[in-house]
């Protein structure tokens, strides 16, 4: 029942948004109020799952077996939560909410009503997409629904078309589908092993069927669907080699658009990595997906701090950085049960940090019209607020405390000493050290100077606290409260989870 | 007698179809990639009828006709209407050029084979030994997407790819679950749909279909 | 001693066949373009007249340029002799298995080109160049695709391959064999200067392959090198033929088996003719850059082929 009050908000207000022509800005805040249902039913999951309480919703027909193909067990009530508040923030910060931007200045960024309707329609339809992704234990629902998530996405990537937008969006797209793709091939054959051990049944790819079984399946077959599986998703969470489309796509969208992509879809592929890689640790042991994941991290961390130091656009710069957070992640959940929850706990920091980042660049846009680093200076004197709370979010980013992402990396690399991994971490801290001292860099030249007058948009009012600033305050406030502690509700949710995923 | 007949007809259907997706790498027109997707996608289509009669599965009937209307009438009709707006490009010289195009692919089909060992021995299947065949049409489809230029022939080497993919989840485990593949082929047709889309503004802006064109966004 | 005289019956036959297959194609084609088409003796006829001219020859020839037309007809007839065309085991197998036949043509292309260079015209060295871009990529298909079906039957000697398809008539349809037939068809158009890789009956010279090459000759040598290359053909076709559908091949050597051989082999050999009539009448030539891709392709089936036998077994 709670799945309907999780899942239907967004799509009615897709069907509004598409109802109503032209585009009104009434459909954007109808869309946004729905969202907080989405997000009370999340909290609602949340408690279920903390007090012990697991909710499937399944169909039986004659013809149909779709048996408990929803489930929201404790590592899915933590992403419904992530997917959920990062969407009700997106759809509040959505163009379209406020008074129409009209400022012949400013034509790149001022929407037109045609443009505002595809972006709600699709980016409702994304979100209900993530959350079935989420909450489905059919892993082929979940595969479906993280595909149907790309083309999404892909049809308002280029909300302004122009040349690098479209370059941006084919790239992601032709990509994205073809990682899906392989990602597929990866569920056929986990399919395949089971089918050819118990015969084919309607529930066979349930995810809890699979993992029941996983100690009698082939070992050889699931360490090739594993290959298969790790590619296809990491194409999709951006684990290099796989990642070359991310800086493209972050840099051309429109920025709720990018927050999204970069906290909650990100965390969605994460999610469908780490329920293969439980069935597949439960018939391997955990060294083999642990082997790989080390080396994609590290692969990543390298790739992302190299790039970072040669960033010029500071929308490509944080897509580098998710990349890099990507890999520690990857490197937490191969650490084992210890590295598990250290990489969890970076998830739900950097869902909130990312967010944050790229909430804050869709104000600077709108003030400054270069992307470059380089042409956007003097950010605290334009704009203080946003100045302000983009230091704070860049150095919560990098791991300073007291942001949470602090208490997590702390906790990732105690782990990795713990398993005996010294250069492992020694080498992931040199990386991270060079990612901290080149973000303070761009950081120092876009917080001081002075802007020329071509450089920003001076018919736009100075910046005052608006209801807008006072929503971002609530991912501040997050990230401190978990970096000065961990409250047991959100302790006790990660225990459980981990428990899922690392026995 | 019927198994092995199952399993000779399954053998050279998958032949047939590899053999289609590796002509993709021979020939250079687009209107030859449309005809040959349509041509694969109508083997496939009776692949899967073989295998529902020999399987006695009548859902595979069912997953067949939606196949047969998606790939055979659809996506084919689509594709022919965008080449002939954007067919009247010089044919493009693809990355790796034909002969060395067609070597590859024979190496990539014995990797398939290297690769899909393992599924050939743990299944007990009839149907087991196109399997190698059907990995390979993946692992061409994917070479399709890589090598091209064109942004048409690299939507034809993504449907290729899925093709493959159907292929080798009906030859595994004689299909999976019916809902999951209504799935697939509604993500497979919304992926082209968008695919579409961006063919065309991709012409409007750039003035051709040439992804070599797409290279602004470097660092 | 009948195994003997069996082989020589073997090789006359071939020798007497040759131009009757060459006579059939033109005719065939003649007929499918809507002309009446000389007679099928027609090229018997083409020998007799050569024979009976004079060798004008140019003064820069040497003496490979004499030598030639000899071996190139020498090697293309011994191949006769390793091939099954009516019957199977034969008497010279111990000599000769498939590489054997393979380089043995491979010689007389060799010679030919040789030949094509030797009177220093551009025409030759221009047909002998093309000929040898062709002949280095079909060689190995040649022998990739008899390999494909050696690998079935534990063997390259070309009679155990025909023995072991006729005691599993299956596999006569296995991927493997469908794709060497494929392979071997298309490598048979390019080895014997048919359409799509060269036009047989051009006179335009820019155009040809072979007959670039042999355009120096007259007399008894143009006649000898003809012979050797419709011997070509005939040989290709019976590979095809009975490589790949042996039945009608004589395996005990009563005379009653052997009539029934030799009709199936005519038959044979006119069924492949039509086909490769149809197959020039309706495919135009193609540009000589684009070669080397049909070549890649018939490769490629060759090579997949090879594959499907060693690890479908």
């Amino acid at each position: 029942m709670t799945f309907f009050f999780l899942i239907l908000p967004p799509l009615l207000a897709a069907l509004i948004a598409s109802l109503v022509r032209p585009y009104r800005a009434l459909v954007g805040w109808i869309g946004a109020w729905l969202s907080l249902i989405s997000l009370g039913a999340a909290f609602g999951f949340v408690t279920q799952v903390i007090n012990g309480q697991t909710q499937t919703w399944g169909l039986k027909l004659e013809w149909l077996n779709l048996d408990e193909v929803l489930r929201a067990d404790s590592l899915s009530a933590l992403l419904m939560v992530c997917v959920t508040a990062v969407a009700t923030l997106a759809l509040f910060l959505s163009p379209g909410l406020g008074p129409p931007i009209q400022n012949p200045h400013w034509g790149e960024l001022a929407y037109r009503p045609n443009q505002l309707r595809r972006y709600h329609v699709f980016i409702n339809l994304f979100i209900a997409a993530m959350l079935l992704a989420v909450s489905a234990n059919n892993v082929g629902v979940m595969w479906i629904m993280i595909e149907a998530t790309t083309v999404f996405s892909a049809f308002i990537i280029p909300l302004k078309l122009n040349k690098a937008s479209i370059e941006a969006s084919w790239k992601y797209i032709i990509l994205c589908s073809v990682g899906i793709a392989l990602a597929f091939v990866g569920t056929v054959l986990g399919y395949f092993d089971f089918v050819s051990l118990s015969g084919r049944a309607g529930n066979a790819l349930n995810w809890t069927v699979l993992f029941a079984n996983a100690h009698s399946l082939h070992p050889e077959v699931v360490r090739l669907a594993f290959v298969f599986l790790l590619i296809g998703y990491g194409t999709k969470a951006g684990i290099a080699p796989m990642h070359t489309w991310k800086p493209d796509a972050y840099g051309e969208s429109p920025a709720p658009l990018t927050a999204l992509m970069a906290s909650s879809l990100f965390a969605v592929a994460m999610y469908a990595l780490l329920r293969w890689k439980a069935v597949a640790d439960a018939t391997l042991g955990s060294s083999y997906t642990n082997n790989l994941f080390m080396a994609l991290g590290l692969l990543s961390l390298l790739i992302a701090a190299l790039s970072v130091v040669l960033a010029t656009d500071y929308k490509r710069m944080f897509a580098y950085s998710s990349i890099e957070h990507t890999g520690l992640m990857c490197l937490g959940f191969a650490l084992g049960p210890l590295g598990t929850f250290a990489a969890l706990l970076h998830l739900v920091n950097h869902t909130a940090a990312k967010s944050l980042m790229f909430f804050l660049v869709d104000n600077i846009e709108h003030k400054y019209r270069s992307p470059l680093i380089e042409k956007t200076p003097g950010l605290l004197k334009t704009m203080p607020w946003t100045g302000a709370l983009f230091a704070f979010g860049l150095m919560t980013l990098i791991g300073l405390p007291p942001g949470g992402i602090f208490i997590a990396e702390f906790a990732l690399f105690r782990a990795g000493f713990a398993l005996k991994h010294p250069w492992l971490m020694g080498a992931a801290l040199v990386l991270l050290a060079v990612v901290f001292v080149s973000f303070i860099r761009h950081l120092n030249k876009m917080l001081y100077g002075t802007p020329s007058a071509e450089e920003i948009n001076t018919e736009r009012p100075t910046e005052r606290f608006s209801w807008r600033i006072a929503l971002l305050l609530i991912n501040v406030a997050m990230l401190i409260t978990l970096g000065l502690s961990l409250p047991a509700p959100l302790q006790t949710l990660l225990n459980q989870s981990v428990g899922i995923i690392s026995k | 007698m019927n198994d092995s007949l199952f399993s000779q007809l399954s053998t050279l259907g998958s032949s047939v179809i590899l053999l289609l997706g590796i002509t993709l790498l021979w020939r250079k027109s687009l209107h030859a990639y449309a005809s040959i997707f349509r041509w694969q996608s109508a083997a496939l289509t009776l692949m899967f009828v073989i295998i529902g009669y020999f399987a006695d599965d009548p859902e595979l009937y069912v997953v067949a006709a939606v196949l047969f209307i998606l790939k055979v009438l659809v996506l084919p009709r689509y594709l022919e209407r965008m080449e002939k707006r954007f067919g009247d490009q010089r044919e493009l010289q693809p990355y790796v050029n034909v002969v060395t195009s067609l070597m590859l692919s024979g190496l990539l089909v014995l990797l398939a084979y290297v690769i899909a060992r393992p599924l050939v021995l743990v299944s007990d299947l009839p149907t087991r030994g196109g399997l190698p065949l059907a990995m390979g049409l993946v692992f061409v489809g994917l070479f399709v997407v890589i090598t091209r230029k064109n942004a048409l022939a690299q939507i034809v080497g993504f449907l290729v790819m899925e093709n493959g993919i159907a292929l080798l989840a009906v030859l595994a485990t004689f299909g999976i679950p019916i809902i999951v593949e209504l799935g697939v082929f509604l993500d497979v047709l919304m992926g082209f749909l968008v695919m579409q889309v961006f063919v065309y503004h991709i012409h409007s802006t750039f003035e051709s279909i040439d992804v070599d064109q797409l290279n602004e966004l470097k660092h | 001693m009948t195994g003997y005289l069996l082989e020589f019956s073997q090789a006359l036959l071939a020798l007497l066949l040759a131009p009757g297959l060459v006579g059939f194609v033109r005719w065939v084609k003649a007929r499918l373009q809507n002309r009446r088409g000389a007679p099928i003796r027609q090229p018997y006829f083409e020998l007799a007249k050569l024979f009976g001219k004079d060798v004008v020859m140019s003064n820069n020839a040497s003496w490979l340029f004499r030598f030639a037309p000899y071996i190139v007809f020498a090697s293309t007839l011994a191949v006769t002799f390793l091939v099954p065309l009516i019957a199977a085991p034969l008497p010279f197998d111990d000599i000769g298995d498939l590489l054997v036949v393979v380089y043995l043509l491979l010689l007389g292309t060799f010679f030919l080109a040789l030949a094509g260079l030797d009177p220093g015209t551009a025409f030759g060295g221009m047909g002998s160049s093309r000929e040898m871009t062709v002949a280095a990529i079909a060689e190995p298909t040649i022998a990739l695709s008899i390999f494909s079906l050696a690998l079935g039957a534990g063997s390259t000697n070309l009679s155990q391959i025909v023995t072991a398809t006729l005691t599993q008539p299956g596999s006569a349809l296995s991927p493997g064999h469908l794709l060497a037939f494929a392979a071997l068809f298309i490598v048979s158009l390019a080895e014997t200067g048919r359409l799509p890789v060269d036009n047989p009956s051009t006179h335009l010279e820019l155009t040809m392959i072979h007959e670039a090459m042999i355009l120096e000759y007259s007399g008894r040598y143009l006649a000898l090198i003809e012979w050797a290359s419709w011997l070509k053909l005939t040989i290709f076709f019976s590979l095809l033929a009975n490589l790949f559908i042996p039945w009608g091949l004589a395996l005990t050597f009563t005379p009653a088996a052997l009539a029934v051989a030799v009709v199936t082999l005519i038959l044979k050999l006119g069924i492949l003719g039509v086909v490769v009539a149809i197959v020039e009448t309706r495919i135009a030539k193609l540009r000589l850059f684009r070669v080397p891709e049909l070549l890649g392709m018939s490769f490629l089936l060759a090579l997949l082929g090879v594959t499907s036998s060693f690890l479908l077994k």
